[in-house]
């Protein structure tokens, strides 16, 4: 099939980008400069030390399923894990509706449902224009400015808000003289203000305001597409041996026009050998074919005062014949942080200074680039590995000096790797390759492992009165059949097109929806909302009565859809927000919360508003496993060295339970219980 | 200008030689204050300190003129039109002295970037070698080769670019020590040092060339012969600043900072009128 062909039959690859770094990088554009202006303010103090002699280690590795180590355990490949589960416990730990890990780690940091933080996607949606919003963060501009000629001056720096409600943990730990080192966690972004060290982890956007874009420079025609989810691809004109090109940064705020700012550099290739030099204005390297560059910073001028630095790693992919060079996203340099990473601020640079630049953006492994064949999982796995080269390095000197309260340390690969290689250990995959199977099929076995000796260097840095608990916020389950949701909307009736004939549209943000008639639509990974009048734009259901009517019809509907093909039930429960939820925030749920079965998933279209022909339809990208599902099929693990009581913990039980520990009485809204 | 390179890098050397044990701050700080005291020594040799004097007492009485009539506005601009007459003059007494110094401040300060401005690689660093050719040699069709001595390790074949009569290559250096690569460039042997896993303030020479203005600039190294198909060749050091407090000053500013305040301090000391 040709691109339009597959754009035809919904196969576009750039369909499969339309993931959340699509909407990210189609929503966030100008943030990252926003903040800029006056900054910085004193270096604090890390918080002081605890009283008592009592410590809790907890390594929280995104995504580690029960399943999984289950099976490996008993096969003895992951003996540290199974040395804690004999000391103490190894269960199922119930994950968040829905398990998507903004939602869960949420529900850890506070020990409180959706309901109660706020977070129930990583998309909002705002009803006003039918448009997803980030849900995690909101960066606000400055308020005041000068304007001279076409430079604007901030005179008021703009901020980045948390949008996360609810106390963080360390927050009460710190009210009681406990402390606390939290490195990377999800949904902490910005972190929340606290004496604690603390270091922003998902969430986190790359210097240009996404959740990373990368840039690829290529005169290969076939992978010149200039509109890929996560990254931008140029054409790399060689002309001699040399080829000119420019790296995109951050919209520059200070100029009225907000141009994107830029920084020029030069390729000069050898005429014969597969080498080339890259010259930045301010940095040259030299690179053989296939080889990653160290981290580079490279620095993007706004006004002839004020400029913008970030970190970067270029792969030089191909020399000859066509030329194709990958530039990671540029990640905020820890050590000169244009944005927020960390408290107190000076724990970012003190990082920095002692280990050089790192990874700072959310989710540092480019699944996009992968995704979108521009990187091959030889070549993922090399930049992977470099992200979890420097977080163990990170860990042992944070174990080195633990001496109190709580260490909580975050591990990213496992999650980012079952997404991309599941297709590879599960024949059943519509993506399964065999051939890549033979050489990349054991890559999850094999970062279960590295986990375990993580955990394995951990036991070895602690001593007697420290306590240990290894948790997930989700498990996994394979990602084989896509649901669209808005064409499942159309087809019965809920959604309704102005054109009675179009049954297909392709752009985000529903162009065709005649909303006057439209009672319901879907935004997000797993959320529908009714089209509710005074709520919405253009409502057209009435609050109250009708809408709950409407909700519990829609909810059975969609519990009583089965697969066409498979004849599989598709969504195990359609939970109803005044159900599954409790607090102060959940009004602001969508009315519907999609919990799929095992196998199934939102598809890459729905979450943005496009409509496909198909309800349901094969997966067959590279990102092949997902956790979206209902909470008690995708639920995460806890290991403790200590014997859990609780008969099926939650995650936020994890967080009463680390209050307990230092014997901090819950806050009333909390609804964990502890576990021991 | 290469043996007053040599005679003064001697010089330095022994200078740094007992204080380099102590860290960098040590041998800044003596280098800045006699530096401080030269000047002093020049600028009261080579002013005129009466007119610099009077200059001053000219400035100074003008302002008294200023405040005690300052109702009288045609008295204050005319206050205000002699202060900067007195200025031009007070500049014009300083400007020989200035013009005497520069030529050893230049010296100080090309030693001092010798032995602060760059940080040698650390082991395990990379770095680029930049080979630029003398007119007339071709990238392309000479055959050049670099070879590493033990502790250094060349890790990419040459980058030829033939419109810019420059080769690159990346190194990495390996064991502390001052470390020789050698480029034979068409039969022709050139060297140039490297700096690996050394502290401050050990001598960092980044550039060696043949060009008289670099000779001053960067008097780490022998120029390199006339007639050597090599019209510089450079290795690309990461900057380095002097620790200051957790975080690091350029060792300009310092210089300046240190100088400037020796100079002042001792001024009444050695009885010059700045």
């Amino acid at each position: 099939m040709n691109h339009s062909e597959k754009k035809m039959h919904g196969e576009d690859p750039r369909d499969k980008a339309l993931c959340r770094r699509a909407f990210l990088k189609a929503g966030a554009g100008a943030a990252a400069l926003a903040a800029l202006g006056p900054g910085g303010g004193l270096v604090r103090n890390v918080f002081g030390k605890a009283a008592g002699k009592g410590k809790v280690l907890i390594l929280g590795i995104d995504g580690m399923d029960p399943h999984l180590t289950g099976v490996w355990m008993k096969q003895g490949l992951l003996p540290s894990f199974a040395k804690l589960a004999s000391r103490g416990s190894f269960k199922r730990l119930m994950t968040s509706t829905p398990p998507q890990s903004p939602v869960a780690w949420s529900n850890f940091i506070t020990g409180m449902n959706p309901g109660g933080h706020g977070i129930f996607d990583f998309m909002h949606r705002d009803p006003k224009t039918y448009l997803p919003v980030f849900s995690a963060s909101a960066t606000e501009e400055a308020q005041k400015t000068i304007r001279l000629g076409d430079t604007i001056l901030p005179i008021k720096g703009g901020t980045v808000k948390n949008l996360r409600q609810g106390r963080a943990f360390w927050q009460i730990l710190e009210d009681h003289g406990v402390p606390a080192t939290i490195f990377k966690i999800p949904s902490n972004y910005p972190p929340v203000p606290s004496k604690q060290r603390t270091f922003a982890g998902l969430n986190t956007p790359d210097l240009v305001g996404t959740y990373g874009t990368f840039n690829y420079y290529t005169n290969e025609p076939a992978e010149i597409n200039e509109d890929i989810g996560g990254g931008r691809i140029h054409t790399a004109y060689v002309i001699g041996n040399r080829v000119d090109a420019k790296l995109p940064g951050p919209v520059n705020t200070f100029k009225a026009d907000r141009p994107e700012s830029e920084i020029d550099f030069r390729v000069y290739l050898d005429p014969a050998a597969a080498v080339a030099k890259i010259a930045f204005p301010d940095r040259e390297i030299v690179l053989k074919e296939r080889e990653w560059s160290p981290w580079i910073q490279v620095r993007f001028p706004l006004i002839p005062t004020q400029s913008v630095s970030g970190i970067t790693r270029l792969y030089l992919k191909e020399v000859r014949p066509n030329f194709k060079l990958y530039i990671a996203p540029i990640n905020i340099d820890p050590a000169d942080a244009a944005l927020p990473l960390s408290t107190p601020e000076s724990y970012a640079s003190e990082l920095a200074k002692k280990f050089g630049p790192f990874y700072t953006k959310g989710l540092p492994a480019d699944t996009a680039a992968l995704d979108n064949g521009l990187l091959d999982e030889e070549e993922f796995l090399a930049q992977d590995n470099q992200v979890l080269e420097e977080s163990r390095a990170i860990l042992d000197y944070e174990l080195n000096r633990f001496d109190a309260g709580v260490l909580f340390y975050y591990i990213s690969n496992l999650d980012q790797r079952q997404h991309m290689f599941w297709r590879l250990l599960d024949p059943k995959h519509p993506a399964h390759d065999q051939a890549l199977a033979g050489a990349f099929g054991n890559v999850i076995e094999k970062t279960y492992r590295e986990a375990d000796e993580i955990l394995a260097q951990s036991l070895a840095k602690i001593d007697k009165d420290t306590s240990v608990i290894v948790m997930s916020d989700h498990g996994f389950n394979p990602y084989y059949r896509s649901f669209n949701l808005n064409t499942w909307l159309l087809a019965e009736g809920y959604h309704k097109f102005k054109n009675p004939f179009k049954k297909v549209e392709l752009d985000i943000g529903f162009p065709s929806t005649d909303w006057s008639k439209t009672k319901a639509y879907g935004l997000g990974f797993n959320g529908l909302f009714i089209n509710q009048s005074g709520r919405e734009a253009e409502g057209a259901v009435a609050p109250g009565a009708e809408t709950d009517a409407l909700v519990r019809e829609i909810a059975a509907k969609l519990e009583a859809f089965r697969d066409p093909d498979t004849g599989e039930q598709v969504i195990l429960r359609a939970g109803v927000s005044g159900d599954i939820y409790s607090g102060d925030h959940v009004a602001e749920a969508p009315e519907i919360t999609l919990e799929f079965n095992r196998g199934y998933r939102i598809s890459f279209q729905s979450p943005l508003g496009r409509i496909p022909r198909d309800i349901v339809e094969n997966n067959t990208a590279k990102w092949s496993g997902d956790h979206m599902g209902a909470a008690e099929v995708t639920q995460g693990v806890v290991l403790s060295d200590r014997p859990i009581k609780a008969e099926s913990p939650a995650l936020y039980d994890l967080t009463a339970t680390i209050l307990q520990a230092f014997g901090i009485e819950r806050p009333e809204k909390m609804v964990g219980k502890p576990v021991f | 200008m290469g043996v007053l390179n040599a005679v003064l890098g001697a010089v330095f050397d022994a200078f740094f030689a007992p204080l380099a044990s102590l860290g960098p701050w040590p041998g800044m700080i003596a280098v800045s204050v006699i530096t401080g005291i030269l000047m002093l020594l020049i600028f009261k040799k080579t002013s005129n300190q009466e007119g610099i004097r009077r200059a001053k007492n000219q400035i100074k009485a003008r302002l008294l003129e200023i405040r005690l009539f300052k109702n009288d506005t045609g008295r204050t601009f005319k206050a205000l039109g002699a202060i900067l007459a007195a200025n031009v003059r007070y500049m014009g007494h300083a400007l020989r002295p200035m013009l005497v110094m520069i030529i050893p401040v230049l010296l100080i300060l090309a030693q001092l970037n010798l032995r602060f401005g760059s940080a040698s690689l650390p082991p395990g660093g990379q770095a680029v070698v930049k080979l630029t050719l003398a007119d007339g040699v071709g990238a392309m069709k000479t055959p050049i080769v670099l070879r590493a001595e033990q502790g250094l390790t060349v890790e990419t074949p040459p980058v030829r670019i033939e419109e810019e009569g420059e080769v690159d290559w990346r190194i990495r250096g390996d064991i502390p020590g001052r470390r020789l690569l050698t480029f034979d460039i068409g039969g022709t042997t050139v060297e140039k040092i490297v700096s690996v896993g050394q502290t401050q303030p050990a001598k960092v020479p980044t550039l060696r060339t043949r060009s008289f203005l670099d000779l001053v600039l960067y008097p780490g190294e022998k120029p390199l012969p006339k007639g050597s198909p090599a019209a510089a060749v450079e290795v690309i050091h990461p900057s380095q600043r002097l620790p200051l407090f957790g975080g690091g000053v350029h060792w300009l500013v310092a210089f300046f900072v240190l100088s400037l305040a020796a100079g002042f301090a001792l001024k009444g000391v050695f009885k010059v009128e700045i």
